[in-house]
């Protein structure tokens, strides 16, 4: 397990390109109601023809921000035909890999998280999923660029032996992609021999 | 001898529960984690537990000299390798 000062403090902020700046707007500022916090306006420069550009800033809560790039006369790459507009894909690409990339943000509680329900779906994005999954529950939808968008609460706090969990977990997962067999019952009987290894003397962390 | 690890977490304990009814098998602890054993298979209803999906399918921590042959809606069999 890694002993380093852990310093990092969350997301400063991610960003993705949009080519629809109206509905991108409408969509994070006035359906969701998330503060536009900063923004630059740049003239493209550089040895690359890079077209004049709008950053701008959307506040996700926690200080942590979530960004858009609009480049001005730059037409999406057409090609593909799901995904979003940033990653296209052909029809042969299963859709668990093209929705496994996505943003999800969170939210402390049941009512906090019907209150977003209750945005998206009176706007033109309603809620598409509303899921409980095995510690959270959740509700998804596409904004106006495509991007698989998660707003999601804990169903209860996270427990130290999840941790613990997690990281037989990882440390199976690394130890069988290195290996010939790289499949689920390799991983879970790598697991068990970790479990037996690490766990009878695991106490848990005071916090 | 079949041996399945289960994390000791809320969601997991109607699954150990399940198990456990079964004469032939036992459960211990080794740290956080259940240890179902039993000289044959190891075979849980899944709707006798009560679990949503999500949770069914992600409750399995580690196997010990055995193998899955059957983990769908209806049950989990755990059988020795």
């Amino acid at each position: 397990m890694s002993q380093l000062p852990h310093t990092v403090r969350g997301v400063d902020h991610v960003a993705f390109p949009t080519f629809d700046p109206a509905g991108t707007v409408a969509f994070y500022r006035d359906v969701l109601g998330f503060p536009v916090v900063h923004s630059i306006c740049a003239a493209g420069w550089g040895p690359e023809k890079h077209p004049d550009f709008i950053h701008f800033f959307f506040d996700i809560g926690n200080n942590d921000r979530l960004a858009f790039f609009y480049y001005f006369g730059y037409e999406p790459p057409q090609r593909g035909i799901k995904g979003d507009v940033y990653a296209r894909f052909e029809d042969d690409i299963p859709d668990f890999l093209v929705k496994s990339r996505h943003l999800a943000i969170h939210v402390d509680s049941e009512t906090d998280l019907m209150e977003y329900r209750r945005r998206l779906d009176n706007s033109q994005w309603p809620v598409e999923l509303q899921v409980q999954h095995e510690t959270i529950e959740s509700i998804y939808t596409h904004d106006p660029n495509g991007y698989f968008v998660e707003i999601t609460r804990a169903l209860r706090p996270v427990t130290p032996q999840e941790d613990l969990d997690a990281n037989l977990t990882v440390d199976a997962l690394v130890d069988v992609a290195k290996g010939p067999d790289v499949s689920m019952a390799a991983l879970l009987t790598r697991k068990a021999e970790l479990i037996v290894e690490r766990a009878a003397d695991w106490e848990p962390a005071q916090r | 001898m079949t041996q399945l690890f289960m994390l000791d977490v809320p969601e997991n304990t109607p699954i150990v529960a399940v198990a456990d009814q079964d004469p032939h098998v036992s459960v211990d602890k080794v740290g956080p984690y259940f240890r179902i054993a039993a000289d044959a298979p190891i075979v849980i209803n899944r709707r006798a537990t009560g679990c949503r999906h999500a949770v069914w399918y992600s409750s399995v921590a580690g196997l010990l000299r055995s193998r899955i042959t059957q983990w769908d809606k209806d049950a989990m069999r755990i059988e020795p390798t």
